[in-house]
C-alpha cells in the first residue's frame, strides 16, 4: 500500500475550507446536550471547562499537523502501514475505521431520538435511519468536493442560529455565573473530559489532508475553524448556565433545544420544531465526512472500490438502528463513543505524532550515518 | 441517461423521501380540539379534577369553545378521560393557561407543573396562575361578554398586565426557574371572580411548590421594584397632609376645599434600578440601593413646585416612605419564609465553596437583616410648575 496519497488535481479544495470542514464537523448533535453534560461535572463553571476543552484540542489540532507535515501528502491509513507495517498497521486502521463507522451511527440514531422526542413521537427509528443514511450515501457518492460543500453550505448556512440565542438572554439570571472558578481542579478536569463527544470531529482532518491543496497553510485554517467552534460552545455554555436555574440544567437532556422553547415568532408558535428540523443541516456533513473517511479505508486497506465501502457501512449502520430503543440504551452507547472518541481522537493522534516524529528522527540520523561511509 | 447509477440513486431518493412522508403521523386541523387553558382542582384525597376549554375549528359550529371535566389522579388521564367526551383529539399545543385551585396551590403544584415541563408539546410560555376560588368556576364563568376563548382571554389579561409593568410575569419556564433556584421562590398571580368576569387580585407567595402568603395592591409594586426593573411604571403614594404642609400652595382668594383628608401623591413613568450587594457576608446583612427616576403627575393638593428645593423636599418624603413599606415587605417576606426578591441567589454568587441547598438557605434566611436606600429623582413634573 502506498503510504502517500496523490489524489488528482481537480479533486483538491482550497485550504481556506478547512475553516467549514472543522467548524461543521465539530459542532454535531453532541452541542444539544453539551451544556448539561458538562454542568453535571464542573457545575456553574462548565463554561471555562468548555472554552479549555477547545484550547486543549487546539493544542491537539497542532500535532496532527505536525505528524502529518512529516509526509509528503499521507492520511492516517498510510501512516499507519508506513509506522507499524502491513499487519499491525492494517489492524489499527481497521479498528479506526470501526471507529468512525460507530461515530457515524451515533450522530443517526442521537439526531433520530431528539426528532422522536420533541417532533414525532410515533416516528419508527429505520424510517428516518434510512432517508438519513441514503442522503449521506448520495453525498458520499459525489466525492470529496461535494462533501466540502455541504460542510461549507452547513456552516454558512445555520450561523444565524446563534443569532436566535439572543432571545434567552432576556430571561437570564446573571448570578448563577458567579462565583466564578469555585470548582476543584478534579471537577474541572472531568468537566473538560466530558465536552469530548461534541467537540469530536476534528480527528477527520487526518484523513481530509492529502486533498488539501494549500498544506503550508492548512495549520492556519484549522486552528481558525476550531476557535470558532470553542467560542461558539462558550457562549452557547454560558447562555445555558444563566438562562436555566441549577436543578433544571442537571435535569433537561437537552438544554439547547429547551431553551430555543422560550422563542416564540408572531406566526411560529414554536421555534424548536424549526431548530430540530435544521439540524439536520448541522448533522449532515458529520454524517458525510464519518461515512467518507471510513469507507476511504476500503480502498486504501482491502483494496476494494470506496463505493463498495460506503454501502457495507450504510447497512451495519442501518442494522445498528433496530437494536437501540430506550434513553438508557442509548446513553450507554453515546458514553462508549465519547469513551473512545476521547482516546481515538485526543491521545491516540499525540502518541502517533510522538512515534513518526522518532521514526523520520532515527532515519534521518541513520542516512546522515550513512553518507560519509 | 436514465441508466445511469446517479439517475437510479436520485429516483430511488425521491421516492424515498415521498414514501416515507406519508408515514408521518398527520394531525388535520378540523380534528383536534385545542386546549387553550387548564384548571386543576383537589377534588378529593388522591384526586383531581381537570377542567379544560377546547377550543374547536369547526366552520359549521356556532359555539366554538366547550368545557370539559373530569377526575383522575394524574394529569394525563385527566386528558385521556376527557378525550372520551369528545368527537376530537385532543391535544394540549396551543394551551396558554394554568389554573391551580387554592387548595392544591397550598398542598404544592411541582408534580403537575412538572408533567407540563416533561411534555414537549407544550411551550415554555404558559402561564401559571392560582385561584381563590375553584379553578373550574373560573373556567365555567359566564361567557356571554367573551368574544375569544377563556384561554386566550387570560393569556392576554396576564399579557397586558405584564406589559404594563403590573404584574411579574408567570410563565412556566419563570415558575420552573425560580423553583429550581436555590436562592429564590416563585410567585404567580391570582385570579378571581367578579361579578362573572375574571380579574387579577393579586400574587401568590410560594415556599417551594406551596402557596403560603398572598401580596396585594401595593405590595406588588414594591416586588415587582426589588426583582425587577420599572421602565414606566406608576405608583401612588399616600401621607398625612401635615408632613407637606409647608409647600401646599395657598391660593389666594380662591377659596379651596378638597375631597381628601390625607394626601396623595401619584409618580409615574418611574424608572428603576435596582442593586442588592451583600455587605456582611457573615452576618447576612444586605444592602438594597433603589434608583428611581420617576416624574410627578398627580397631587392631590396643588403643590409649590417651582423652587428646587421643593422637589427635594418632596422627594425625600417619598424615599422615606417607600424605604419604610419596603422594609416591611422584606420582614414579610421574612416571617412567611419565602424568598421571592432572590437574595440566596445574590448569597450563593457571593460564597465559594460547597453550595447551599435549599433548605439551608431557607435556615439562614431567617437572620438576614437587610438595610433599604432609596434615591428617588422627580425628574419631570408634568406641562405645569
Amino acid at each position: 500500500m502506498k503510504v502517500d496519497l496523490h489524489p488528482k488535481e481537480s479533486l483538491l479544495f482550497n485550504a481556506f475550507l478547512l475553516v467549514f470542514i472543522i467548524h461543521s464537523v465539530q459542532v454535531g448533535v453532541g452541542i444539544i446536550g453539551l451544556p448539561r453534560i458538562v454542568f453535571l461535572n464542573a457545575k456553574h463553571d462548565a463554561w471555562i471547562a468548555v472554552f479549555l476543552a477547545g484550547v486543549f484540542t487546539a493544542v491537539i489540532l497542532w500535532f496532527m499537523i505536525m505528524m502529518l507535515k512529516q509526509y509528503d501528502s499521507a492520511d492516517l491509513y498510510g501512516i499507519h502501514a508506513d509506522v507499524f507495517g502491513k499487519w499491525l498497521g492494517n489492524f489499527l486502521s481497521f479498528v479506526y475505521m470501526l471507529y468512525l463507522t460507530a461515530c457515524f451511527s451515533v450522530i443517526i440514531l442521537n439526531y433520530i431520538e431528539i426528532v422522536q422526542v420533541w417532533i414525532f413521537p410515533n416516528l419508527p427509528t429505520w424510517q428516518l435511519a434510512l432517508v438519513l443514511i441514503l442522503l449521506a450515501v448520495y453525498a458520499v457518492h459525489g466525492g470529496i468536493r461535494v462533501i466540502v460543500g455541504v460542510s461549507f453550505l452547513s456552516a454558512t448556512g445555520t450561523l444565524w442560529l446563534l443569532l436566535v440565542l439572543c432571545i434567552p438572554l432576556r430571561y437570564t439570571d446573571i448570578t448563577h455565573m458567579f462565583p466564578i472558578m469555585n470548582v476543584d481542579i478534579k471537577h474541572m478536569i472531568k468537566g473538560i473530559k466530558s465536552v469530548t463527544l461534541s467537540i469530536l470531529g476534528f480527528e477527520l482532518l487526518m484523513f481530509v489532508y492529502p486533498f488539501v491543496k494549500e498544506k503550508r497553510r492548512a495549520l492556519f485554517y484549522v486552528q481558525l475553524g476550531n476557535l470558532f467552534t470553542t467560542l461558539a460552545f462558550t457562549l452557547i455554555t454560558l447562555i445555558s448556565i444563566v438562562f436555566f436555574a441549577e436543578d433544571t440544567l442537571s435535569k433537561v437532556i437537552w438544554p439547547v433545544i429547551s431553551m430555543l422553547k422560550i422563542v416564540r415568532l408572531p406566526n411560529l408558535e414554536r421555534f424548536e420544531f424549526l431548530a430540530v428540523s435544521f439540524w439536520m443541516l448541522v448533522i449532515l456533513p458529520n454524517i458525510c465526512l464519518y461515512l467518507w473517511a471510513a469507507s476511504k479505508g476500503f480502498s486504501r486497506i482491502i483494496k476494494r472500490t470506496q463505493k463498495m465501502g460506503i454501502w457495507i457501512i450504510a447497512m451495519i449502520a442501518f442494522g445498528a438502528s433496530f437494536f437501540i430503543k430506550a434513553r438508557y440504551q442509548m446513553n450507554f452507547f453515546t458514553d462508549m463513543i465519547s469513551k473512545a472518541g476521547f482516546y481515538a481522537a485526543y491521545c491516540y493522534p499525540v502518541i502517533l505524532s510522538i512515534i513518526v516524529y522518532l521514526k523520520k528522527w532515527l532515519s534521518r540520523r541513520k542516512q546522515s550515518h550513512a553518507e560519509p561511509s | 441517461m436514465p441508466n445511469h447509477p446517479k439517475w437510479q440513486m436520485l429516483v430511488m431518493l425521491f421516492s424515498c423521501v415521498i414514501f416515507i412522508s406519508g408515514c408521518v403521523e398527520r394531525k388535520q386541523l378540523e380534528k383536534l380540539g385545542l386546549s387553550t387553558a387548564v384548571g386543576y382542582d383537589l377534588e378529593k384525597e388522591n384526586h383531581i379534577r381537570g377542567t379544560v376549554v377546547v377550543h374547536k375549528f369547526d366552520p359549521l359550529a356556532k359555539n366554538m369553545t366547550r368545557i370539559i371535566t373530569s377526575v383522575a389522579n394524574t394529569s394525563n388521564t385527566l386528558r385521556q378521560k376527557q378525550n372520551l367526551e369528545t368527537d376530537q383529539e385532543l391535544v394540549s399545543g396551543q394551551l396558554r393557561c394554568v389554573i391551580y385551585s387554592k387548595e392544591l396551590a397550598e398542598r404544592g403544584i411541582i408534580q403537575l407543573a412538572d408533567a407540563l415541563n416533561r411534555d414537549p408539546t407544550i411551550g415554555n410560555t404558559v402561564y401559571l396562575t392560582v385561584t381563590d376560588t375553584k379553578a373550574s368556576s373560573i373556567i365555567k364563568m359566564e361567557k356571554e361578554n367573551l368574544k375569544v376563548d377563556l384561554g386566550t382571554y387570560l393569556y392576554n389579561l396576564i399579557k397586558q398586565n405584564v406589559e404594563n409593568e403590573q404584574l411579574l410575569s408567570p410563565t412556566l419556564h419563570e415558575f420552573n426557574h425560580a423553583y429550581d433556584d436555590h436562592g429564590k421562590d416563585p410567585v404567580l398571580p391570582i385570579l378571581k371572580l367578579k361579578k362573572g368576569n375574571v380579574i387579577l387580585s393579586g400574587m401568590a407567595l410560594f415556599q417551594d411548590d406551596r402557596a403560603v402568603a398572598e401580596l396585594k395592591g401595593d405590595k406588588l409594586f414594591y416586588l415587582k421594584i426589588l426583582s425587577d426593573k420599572f421602565k414606566s411604571g406608576t405608583h401612588e403614594i399616600g401621607f398625612k397632609r401635615s408632613r407637606f404642609k409647608r409647600i401646599i400652595r395657598n391660593e389666594q382668594g380662591h377659596r379651596f376645599r378638597t375631597v381628601y383628608n390625607e394626601f396623595y401623591i401619584n409618580i409615574d413613568n418611574i424608572r428603576s434600578n435596582t442593586k442588592i450587594k451583600l455587605v456582611d457576608k457573615k452576618n447576612l446583612h444586605f444592602k438594597v440601593e433603589i434608583k428611581l427616576e420617576s416624574r410627578l403627575l398627580e397631587a392631590t393638593e396643588i403643590l409649590d413646585l417651582s423652587t428646587p428645593a421643593n422637589i427635594k423636599f418632596i422627594e425625600k418624603i417619598v424615599n422615606k416612605e417607600m424605604e419604610k413599606e419596603i422594609k416591611n415587605l422584606l420582614i414579610f417576606f421574612q416571617e412567611n419564609r419565602v424568598d421571592p426578591v432572590g437574595f440566596g441567589n445574590k448569597y450563593i454568587a457571593n460564597n465559594r465553596g460547597k453550595m447551599l441547598s435549599k433548605k439551608e438557605w431557607r435556615d439562614k434566611y431567617k437572620d438576614a437583616t437587610f438595610e433599604v436606600h432609596v434615591n428617588n429623582t422627580i425628574i419631570k413634573t408634568g406641562v405645569t410648575d
